[in-house]
């Protein structure tokens, strides 16, 4: 009952007038970014965050402005699914099975809005699991010490190439490369100089944000300019919606299934958005399909993107409780809460009780006034859709540029976000995964502090790492998390190729 | 050819030696020697890309397709034009320097010459005035001082 009160003192910060205006701008934000193809989520938070960080919004508008723009993001990755056949992001790719057919058939504006209504059911019913789980793990990881903690980071990385990964010791790499980006700096604890070489402008380290920026957003200029693909693409046109209460009882049963699939492959490491829409298509495929998966069914929309949604809010539960996040997005969500001076963890609800909260009520409330924004203002969207990236791609990267620049004002900033562009380039040329470097330097210091910590107090004793039942434990997912997918993953993946569509 | 996995796996594996190396140079801490210093951790992290390095370097993955010179020349060109749009905000200002680098990035992606200057100057000015008016957050005006 606790949880209820609380919640509806998160609800009492979430209806206020001036955290629905932000609800509703990162709503419009998010959607107009997910749509982009090839931005996706993960870049359009980390655009925004030096921008609400520099616009000098307080935390809790910042993370209502911001995780509006995560969950309008996560709807708006669906558009260019249905109506180009592109996924914005990896979980979209389900969506084309049969959003992208029901398009082809003058469905659009139908695909478009069960794609909406199943979005709403899995984030819903995924933030009343959140509700109810988070104060529960919250309460659990308040039992760990340093060494479990240490175990904790080491487990997000492994299991952060998911059980579809291709090249584990890839993930490694690029975990290890961020962690080595994150000792940059004064030594909080020493005090010492590591690898500064006395350049003032690294005396503090490196700022993840413009880390985010450069990889993310510089590098897919690069790949933009590369492809030739200012142009755009030819999408299908969009007809008038004629959508009955019939419909939406007919996809019911799929978007509920999906959400709570969605919502656990979400929780669990190593899972994430792309595997909880992947297993939402293809259960519900084996209980309804009757030959009409694949051709326009609209459940085979409803039944991904419902699971898609449920994982994104799902994968806040360990974020908001362990401060583990399990996804690109997510990674980028801690980023933007290290910067705010919030710190997740178990420590999270109990210190900070009304921020959590008032950022729960605003998922429930952005997602509200995405499904009431999305349905008749699609059209507008798909409008703006039709932008050529020719000339978008470029203001993009200038508001980025402004975004960087405006947290300290310095231009070295700059070199460093085309520096970082640069590397996401190359690092993704040689099929490194960005992520887990971005990850590394989000959890480095805290990662460091737990080992120094634990060391000190077995004095220099490494055996405390492995002492605890907990800790033990965690290792062992941990090991299975990096084996696993070198024997699943090339199973796991052709199941996925088969039922991916065949790009054309 | 698995070349591309070969090299970047060795300049992994040089990187991970270097910063290792350089973690055990670290000046001893203010108090003393303890049982773990500010060396611990990188020397750690030396090891864990050293093997992902090396694995890299005896298993490469198939080539991804690397852009034609040219091509590369004229991605390091937009990294020249960003560069000099870092460099130019503050002594030149902020609209002249941001219409000539969205310009430019706008003309490279394959918009026409006058629709990528238009685009250039109509994203600067608008952005300027947004930010230094609406937003107050003060981007450099530089030469059009006003």
């Amino acid at each position: 009952m606790e949880t209820i009160s609380l919640l509806l003192d998160g609800f009492s910060v979430a209806l206020t007038p001036e955290s629905l205006m932000f609800a509703l701008i990162g709503s419009i934000l998010g959607t107009l970014i997910g749509a982009l193809p090839g931005l996706g989520p993960a870049n359009g938070v980390a655009i925004l965050i030096p921008l609400a960080f520099s616009l000098g919004l307080s935390a809790t508008s910042s993370l209502i402005l911001l995780t509006s723009v995560y969950a309008g993001a996560m709807y708006g990755g669906r558009i260019s699914s249905i109506l180009l056949n592109i996924p914005g992001d990896e979980p979209a790719m389900m969506t084309c099975l049969d959003g992208y057919p029901m398009a082809v058939k003058g469905k659009a504006a139908e695909a478009l809005a069960t794609s909406a209504i199943a979005s709403f059911i899995g984030s819903f019913i995924a933030t009343i699991g959140l509700v109810i789980l988070a104060p529960i793990l919250a309460r659990f990881a308040l039992s760990f010490g340093p060494a479990e903690y240490f175990a904790l980071f080491a487990l997000a990385f492994a299991t952060l190439g998911g059980i579809t990964g291709k090249n584990q010791f890839k993930t490694l790499i690029a975990a290890a490369l961020g962690l080595m980006i994150a000792t940059v700096g004064i030594d909080i604890s020493s005090g010492v100089q590591r690898f500064t070489y006395d350049n003032l402008h690294l005396f503090e380290g490196v700022d993840f944000l413009i880390a985010i920026v450069g990889l993310f957003a510089i590098s897919e200029l690069f790949f933009f300019l590369e492809a030739h693909a200012g142009d755009g693409l030819k999408q299908v046109a969009i007809n008038k919606l004629k959508l009955t209460f019939k419909d939406f009882l007919f996809v019911l049963p799929a978007s509920l299934r999906g959400a709570v699939l969605g919502f656990v492959a979400g929780v669990l490491p190593g899972a994430g958005a792309s595997l909880g829409s992947f297993i939402s298509y293809t259960l519900e495929k084996r209980i309804s399909d009757k030959g009409t998966f694949g051709t326009g069914d609209p459940r085979g929309v409803a039944a991904p993107e419902a699971g898609n949604n449920g994982a994104a809010s799902g994968a806040l539960v360990p974020m908001l409780t362990l401060g583990v996040p399990g996804s690109g997005t997510t990674a980028v969500l801690l980023a933007m809460l290290i910067s705010l001076n919030v710190n997740p963890g178990p420590m999270l609800f109990q210190q900070n009780a009304d921020l959590v909260w008032g950022v729960i009520a605003a998922l429930f409330v952005g997602n509200l006034v995405l499904l009431l924004l999305n349905i008749p203002m699609v059209g507008i969207f798909v409008k703006l859709l039709s932008i050529p990236p020719k000339y978008l791609m470029p203001i993009v990267t200038l508001i980025a540029s402004v975004g960087i620049y405006s947290i300290t004002g310095s231009a070295v900033d700059l070199y460093f976000m085309v520096g970082f562009g640069v590397l996401g380039y190359v690092l993704r040329k040689v099929e490194i995964p960005l992520v887990p470097v971005i990850l590394g330097m989000l959890l480095g210091p805290e990662m460091e502090k737990n080992l120094r910590h634990s060391l000190v107090l077995s004095d220099g004793d490494w055996g405390i790492l492995f002492s605890s039942g907990l800790s033990i434990g965690l290792w062992i997912v941990a090991a299975a998390g990096l084996i696993l997918p070198i024997i699943v993953g090339p199973m796991l993946r052709a199941r996925m190729k088969r039922n991916a569509p065949t790009a054309d | 050819m698995r070349l591309n996995d070969r090299v970047f796996g060795l300049i992994l594996l040089i990187l991970a030696v270097v910063y290792g190396y350089e973690a055990t140079k670290f000046p001893e801490p203010f108090g003393g020697q303890e049982s773990v210093g500010p060396e611990t951790f990188p020397i750690l992290l030396s090891f864990l890309l050293g093997i992902g390095a090396i694995y890299m370097m005896v298993k490469p993955d198939p080539n991804a397709k690397w852009p034609a010179l040219s091509m590369l020349i004229e991605l390091a060109i937009v990294c020249v034009v960003l560069m000099g749009f870092a460099w130019a905000i503050e002594p030149v200002g902020f609209i002249p320097s941001a219409a000539v680098a969205v310009g430019f990035l706008s003309w490279r992606m394959g918009a026409s010459l006058s629709k990528a200057a238009i685009t250039g100057v109509a994203t600067s000015v608008f952005i300027f005035v947004i930010f230094n008016k609406v937003l107050e957050l003060a981007l450099p005006a530089g030469i059009l001082g006003f």
